[in-house]
């Protein structure tokens, strides 16, 4: 793609794990291992995995918000690991940051003309007139009215805190946005609303955004490319439509499959994935998703399974490229093979297990 | 009979700040072996629904008025009036309870396997030996790995779906009628939501438990529910089978609620059809409907001023509105 605005190259992210009283490092949590990935201006890259896939430090990794253990991170073609404190701090006015818990993100002793100044201030941007017009501007695309500038985060609902903290991120004018889970701890009539002021914003701002979530019908409604991630690995990695039409990995069919929907067509097949999500301080060997995964073979457990692109559709599974080459590189059939291939190997599995009979 | 009958219930809390009806005449009934999902956002009530049932509502909250009749043989028990002693008999025995956050809700310093137990030992006579045989067999129907080693760990040791799973094992351990779940899996990851409720539908089929669900999530209900209750500011807004819920939603919230969600396939130029403003909060509900500052359909004066009751439009399907089987409303799902 041409300019990218933001690329991630092998970002890995190892946070030790220390024992005993000379504290001692005993081994490492690997949040995050080789993820790459780009986005365009003007575009939206959905990152979306359950908890413990390193989707949230991924997000703080690429802001230098935690130090990356290797790999870069190029920002307008810039090299962010390599700024000077000075130089970072005026690249970190054009990128910004959203949290998903507006109860803990806003300063409760900050009056929220002082939450939302603050960064003005940091980055010199105007004398106090200025200022003030900069902060009601960015209040009134949020929504929300000049008049709580001098109030406190306390006085408002969660979704008001969280176009507060939107506008404290939009107040710099900033290029890139990182959403890390904006929404989640909104509830359900409220998420719509903060769901289309976030569109809203990067239309008329020419906004680019990385939108992290666990909520996949969002992820699929603001995206235009979607990475899935497990276990600090990004698995699949499309065009958002293309993701959700035609889902690879067995992962990604797992996760869109346990969505539970309204709609009675979506319910078919359901796939429960079993066990839980391994410690990302002990991953499993070869590819991480192994031993869950229904179609796992004797390689899988041995060899991290190597990406394969395919009209700019990417998938680390060794079962899926090998439909992909016996599809002739058609991505539409090799799904629905692999779509095939999970159906059947649970139904094999549904037969033999049943409920335990307790004795009473 | 219905297995379990609330009528007009009205809890409230007695703050400095005045009186607060976090549930403001509901009345619901469940029929054995059945699943009832009582949806709402936070704030309408339906923890503290489920809660008053069993008499778990802290101070200042108090039921003042209403009864919740318990199906006793040919007669029921209300469970309001009830003395403690049959109640402690009725809680754990008759109705179990999961509760949201399996993380506070375990007690850190007790072994799963004492914790399951106790609820055997509360209510039956048996040895310490027929407890923690019937522990483990619960742990075995909920489909825990190593059930035997997990008996003597600790809920620290376990990851949230593994907690749930305990949850639901002590809450069943007594054969209960009925078992309460208040947002079972909101707080689990979504490929450990879709294990829970397949355990739990896998559950209620073997055991014909009779299950009250409380979330917000809409597509859970609708997956596992065979009737649907929405609340909203205290009050239930509509009820009917979960099919005909979802088919023909009546009432401008529930409509709203549905709508929000975005639809696979959805266009981004389309903006998501929202619910302006915000859920009130109790101290100063609306009046008249206390819908009515946020419904597309408000008709003044008469939803300002004139509140509105369940009646039954169709068969089975109660709406509280004024206009309800009247509005133009698209159903576009």
């Amino acid at each position: 793609m041409s300019d990218p605005l933001l690329v991630v190259d092998q970002l890995t992210m190892h946070f030790p794990v220390r024992k005993g009283l000379l504290r001692r490092v005993v081994g490492a949590v690997r949040a995050v291992d080789n993820v790459s990935f780009s986005i365009a201006r003007g575009q939206t890259l959905g990152l979306v995995g359950e908890s413990g896939c390193g989707k949230t430090t991924v997000g703080r990794s690429i802001l230098r918000l935690l130090p990356p253990t290797a790999g870069s991170v190029h920002f307008d073609g810039l090299d962010v690991l390599a700024q000077s404190p000075r130089a970072l701090r005026a690249m970190r006015r054009r990128m910004q940051i959203v949290f998903q818990d507006p109860y803990g993100s806003l300063n409760p002793r900050l009056s929220v003309r002082s939450i939302l100044e603050e960064g003005l201030i940091v980055h010199r941007m105007g004398d106090a007139a200025e200022r003030l017009h900069r902060m009601t501007t960015a209040l009134d695309r949020t929504g929300m009215q000049a008049g709580c500038l001098d109030r406190y985060p306390h006085e408002f609902s969660g979704g008001q805190r969280q176009r507060i903290a939107i506008a404290r991120a939009l107040v710099l004018e900033p290029d890139f946005l990182v959403l890390d889970e904006p929404i989640s701890a909104l509830d359900v009539s409220i998420q719509a609303q903060v769901v289309n002021l976030l569109v809203t914003l990067r239309e008329d701002l020419g906004l680019t955004y990385l939108f992290i979530s666990h909520d996949l019908s969002v992820i699929e409604y603001v995206s235009d490319h979607v990475a899935v991630m497990y276990l600090g690995r990004i698995v699949e990695q499309s065009p958002a439509e293309r993701l959700y039409a035609e889902p690879l990995h067995p992962y990604t069919l797992a996760l869109f499959s346990a969505v539970p929907s309204i709609d009675p067509a979506r319910r078919r097949g359901r796939i429960v994935l079993p066990g839980d999500v391994p410690s990302p301080s002990r991953p499993p060997s070869g590819c991480r998703f192994h031993p869950r995964c229904p179609l796992a073979e004797t390689i899988c457990r041995d060899i991290d399974p190597p990406g394969v692109t395919v009209d700019g559709h990417l998938v680390h599974c060794h079962v899926a490229a090998r439909e992909l080459d016996r599809a002739g590189g058609n991505a539409s059939s090799a799904a629905l093979r692999m779509a095939e291939l999970v159906a059947e190997t649970l139904d094999k599995s549904a037969s033999e297990d049943s409920l335990a009979s307790p004795s009473h | 009979m219905p297995l379990l009958e609330i009528k007009n219930l009205v809890t409230a809390f007695h703050t400095p700040a005045g009186r607060v009806p976090a549930v403001d005449g509901v009345s619901l009934s469940i029929n054995r072996g059945t699943t009832l999902g009582l949806v709402g956002e936070s704030g309408c009530g339906k923890s503290v629904t489920a809660l008053s049932i069993l008499r778990l509502v802290s101070a200042p909250g108090v039921i003042e008025s209403g009864e919740i009749l318990l199906e006793n043989g040919r007669s029921t028990q209300n469970l309001v009036t009830l003395g403690e002693r049959e109640l402690c008999r009725v809680r754990g025995g008759r109705i179990g309870m999961i509760f949201q956050e399996p993380m506070t809700s375990l007690n850190p310093v007790f072994t799963l396997g004492d914790q399951i137990a106790e609820a055997v030992h509360l209510h039956e006579k048996v040895s310490r030996a027929e407890a923690r045989l019937r522990s483990l067999e619960m742990l075995k129907l909920v489909r825990m790995a190593d059930p035997e080693q997990r008996l003597h760990e600790y809920p620290h040791q376990l990851s949230g779906g593994m907690r749930q799973r305990v949850m639901i094992a002590m809450a069943l351990v007594c054969r209960p009628d009925l078992v309460i779940a208040d947002e079972p899996t909101t707080a689990l990851d979504v490929t450990i939501q879709a294990q829970i409720l397949d355990l739990l539908s896998a559950v209620r089929k073997r055991l014909s438990t009779a299950i009250l669900l409380i979330t917000h999530d809409l597509g859970v209900v609708a997956e596992t529910c065979d009737e649907v209750a929405v609340m909203y500011a205290g009050k239930i807004v509509e009820r009917a089978p979960t099919a005909e819920l979802f088919s023909r939603p009546l009432h401008p919230y529930t409509i709203g609620l549905i709508a929000a969600r975005p639809t696979p396939g959805a266009s981004r130029s389309v903006p998501l059809r929202t619910i302006p403003g915000m859920v009130p909060l109790p101290h100063n509900f609306p009046s008249g409907c206390r819908f009515h500052p946020r419904c597309a359909y408000a008709q003044f004066p008469r939803c300002q001023t004139e509140p509105a009751e369940l009646r039954e439009v169709t068969p089975g399907h109660f709406v509280r509105c004024h206009f309800a089987g009247e509005l133009d409303v698209p159903h576009n799902h």
